[in-house]
């Protein structure tokens, strides 16, 4: 009896797997059909017939991971064989094509994205026919990312202090195409990740970090996870106090209820220190009016670390544009470019906290803070300075943006104006046609 | 139906479509009227940045000189220009007209809002409980002070002794607020420069919501908010030297002005005000100049 049941359920497992390699090669069979009767192949004529032309691709076929159409011969799935409007012969768009299998990368929910994903672009990451790395990917490894994330190889290689991960590779940490969890990519939350392998509760762990709880805390506010010249991979920069680890010189103590929670609110904490810098700022007229803002001086600067001087959040183009992204826009519209905001450097003109000049300044002659690049404009130009009036407006003298806008217009030398002669006959009205 | 009826229901639909269009579709624009340069002796005006106006009274805030400057306005035509300059007074940026003709100035360096008479004596600094930084501040037609305090991320609302009556956060993952405005029906408008973004609070809420988004499309910098007696908003694009037009309804109603150096164009306009007859003055800053301009409907 019990041989018998064996001998049935053998059977019907033999007749199960039956089924489904059965629907399986229909399904390759149907694909293959289908895309033979599209073009109206003759039978066996596919990958096979455009290899008679294609001779490559029999090299390219013995890599050691091949895409599975190419593969499998199928050719059209990705070309129109006869007449196509996308480069390559492709039935689509790149990316497009692509996504016609590959539709899952991307989550509708993804709160990053990689930029080249996003934008169709998988070739240049991915061989479209085959490659000797997984994945089909052009390149192994790290090589393939630093080939766009330069500015992070170059500091990667230069860190004295290196975080073992880097060197696993980018995906330890990071999802080439997309996260539904963390930004940039990252494969989950912070502090989440690092906690994956960091022990926050060992007791050096914990005299690190001056018994703070930091497992609540996101971690990269402190340290550089691509490796930094800084003991305990810091970011280069770092903030006195927590460089001597004097947390509590702004935080309340780690053993309170509120163990991260600031002592004082805005530039009030700050000025506890910089009390010098702060009080100067209130002496001059004209502010920089966030600096009053709650966040205070954290509306620019990191209170830890980073890897930007002067501890600024972020390089200072990129910063000043997070508010003034009409200004720096105009740059960028501009036929000529003002070097100083192209080398994102506004603190050449500007003072950034306090000054008493409209702008914030930093001279109270525009002349003069023309002059210190364009020195012979001083001596050598249309008559400018305090005793000429301009001949449109009896309270303004002659200066350097009576004709030019330092941030740049449309029009080239930064003129207000399309041509010179239009500029010129604002005032000299006499000669104008 | 009899021909009287058809008649009624034209002159109704009529009526109502009229009344629609002033509300909400007519066209606004403003007609350059005359330029104010100098005070009544002749000394020239240096970076004004605030202007405030009633029917009768135009006060500006030449910050540059550290003075206020007042004029009569008489039939659409200005007359005076008498200097009021105190030591409380040193860098004033921003004026208002309260009730019964009291003068406030919000002071810039000093951080404070000054309350002056009439004819321009000094009173008292506007007095806060706690580390309140003002940004900017408005008066609504009762004679309460709406005052812009940037550090606690809050409008304060003070009645005319100044007494606290009220307070409104701002609004979550804001930019930077730059001024507020108060509606004739006591809605409290903020303008965040940044994001270019209009915000909302109804005459009780304790908090903003999103009245206008994308302005970004169609301005600079916008850096000071006016609305009339209607309801439109006028605001200031700093850096396009433009005042923008928003409707009642949010809708973006063009831009009037330019930027330029000839009269009737403006360069980094700053605060603007307009009174009931519809005469409209804008703090021409970069221009040293305040313009007087007549609203067209």
């Amino acid at each position: 009896m019990l041989w018998k049941n064996k001998k049935q359920q053998t059977i019907k497992n033999i007749l199960r797997f039956g089924l489904i390699t059965f629907i399986f090669v229909s399904m390759i069979f149907l694909v293959s059909a289908y895309s033979q009767d599209k073009f109206k192949l003759k039978t066996g004529a596919r990958g096979k017939l455009c290899l008679n032309c294609h001779v490559t691709f029999t090299d390219i076929l013995k890599k050691s991971f091949v895409h599975t159409p190419v593969k499998t011969g199928e050719c059209s799935v990705c070309h129109n064989p006869h007449a196509s409007s996308y480069g390559k012969m492709l039935s689509d768009d790149t990316g497009k094509v692509c996504l016609k299998c590959h539709s899952q990368l991307i989550s509708e929910n993804a709160r990053s994205v990689h930029k080249v994903a996003l934008e169709g672009n998988c070739s240049l990451c991915h061989d479209p026919h085959a490659s000797n790395n997984k994945f089909n990917l052009l390149k192994s490894g790290n090589e393939l990312c630093f080939g766009c994330h330069k500015d992070i190889n170059e500091s990667v290689v230069k860190a004295k202090f290196k975080h073992p991960p880097v060197d696993k590779g980018c995906v330890s940490c990071h999802n080439p195409h997309a996260s539904n969890k963390g930004v940039f990519l990252l494969k989950d939350t912070l502090p989440s990740l690092c906690l994956q392998c960091h022990k926050t509760d060992k007791p050096s762990f914990m005299n690190q970090h001056m018994n703070y709880p930091v497992a609540k805390a996101n971690c990269s506010t402190c340290h550089n996870p691509h490796g930094s010249d800084k003991g305990g991979i810091l970011f280069n920069n770092v903030h006195k106090p927590v460089s001597s680890k004097m947390c509590n010189q702004c935080h309340e103590e780690p053993t309170s209820q509120n163990p991260f929670r600031v002592k004082k609110v805005g530039f009030e904490l700050c000025r506890g220190c910089h009390s010098n810098m702060v009080n100067n700022i209130f002496n001059k007229n004209r502010l920089h009016w966030p600096l009053l803002s709650k966040k205070g001086c954290l509306s620019c600067h990191s209170p830890h670390a980073t890897t930007q001087n002067m501890l600024l959040k972020a390089p200072m183009i990129t910063l000043c544009s997070e508010c003034h992204s009409d200004t720096i826009k105009r740059q960028e519209r501009s036929q000529t470019k003002h070097p100083p905001i192209q080398e994102g450097n506004c603190t050449v003109c500007h003072t950034p906290h306090a000054d008493n000049n409209p702008f914030l300044f930093n001279n109270a002659s525009i002349i003069d803070l023309c002059g210190t690049c364009h020195e012979w404009q001083k001596h050598s130009s249309h008559p400018i300075g305090e005793k000429f009036i301009d001949p449109r407006n009896k309270n303004l003298t002659v200066q350097c943006l009576s004709c030019h806008r330092s941030h740049g217009t449309e029009n080239k030398y930064f003129i207000h104006f399309p041509t010179i002669s239009e500029l010129c006959t604002q005032c000299h009205v006499q000669f104008r046609r | 139906m009899g021909i009287d009826r058809l008649i009624k229901i034209f002159l109704v639909v009529f009526i109502s479509l009229c009344i629609v269009n002033l509300t909400y579709g007519e066209s606004i624009k403003i007609k350059y009227n005359s330029s104010i340069y100098s005070d009544d002796r002749g000394s020239g005006l240096r970076l004004p940045e605030g202007v405030a106006c009633n029917d009768n009274i135009l006060l500006i805030a030449d910050t540059g000189n550290s003075r206020l400057l007042k004029y009569t306005i008489e039939n659409g035509v200005l007359k005076g220009g008498a200097e009021i300059k105190i030591p409380e007074l040193t860098f004033p940026q921003r004026v208002e007209i309260g009730a019964s003709n009291e003068i406030f100035i919000f002071d810039g360096k000093l951080r404070k809002i000054a309350r002056l008479s009439p004819d321009g004596k000094f009173k008292s600094y506007l007095s806060f409980e706690g580390s309140v930084v003002p940004k900017s501040f408005k008066i609504d037609r009762f004679g309460n002070i709406y005052v812009l305090d940037i550090f606690n991320e809050r409008v304060l609302v003070l009645n005319q002794e100044g007494n606290q009556i009220r307070s409104i956060e701002f609004p979550e993952r804001y930019g930077f607020i730059s001024d507020l405005a108060i509606d004739p029906i006591g809605n409290v408008f903020l303008l965040d420069s940044t994001l270019a973004v209009i915000y909302i609070a109804s005459k009780e809420s304790k908090s903003f919501s999103p009245f206008k988004n994308g302005l970004n499309d169609y301005i600079n910098f916008p850096s000071n908010i006016t609305i009339d007696a209607k309801g439109v908003i006028y605001l200031s694009d700093l850096a396009g030297g433009t005042i923008s037009v928003i409707g009642q309804d949010g809708t973006f109603r063009g831009h009037q002005s330019g930027y330029g150096w000839k009269e009737g164009l403006l360069r980094y306009p700053s605060q603007i005000c307009i009174n009931d007859k519809g005469d409209f003055f804008v703090a021409d800053r970069e221009n040293n100049r305040v313009q007087m301009f007549i609203v067209i409907r």
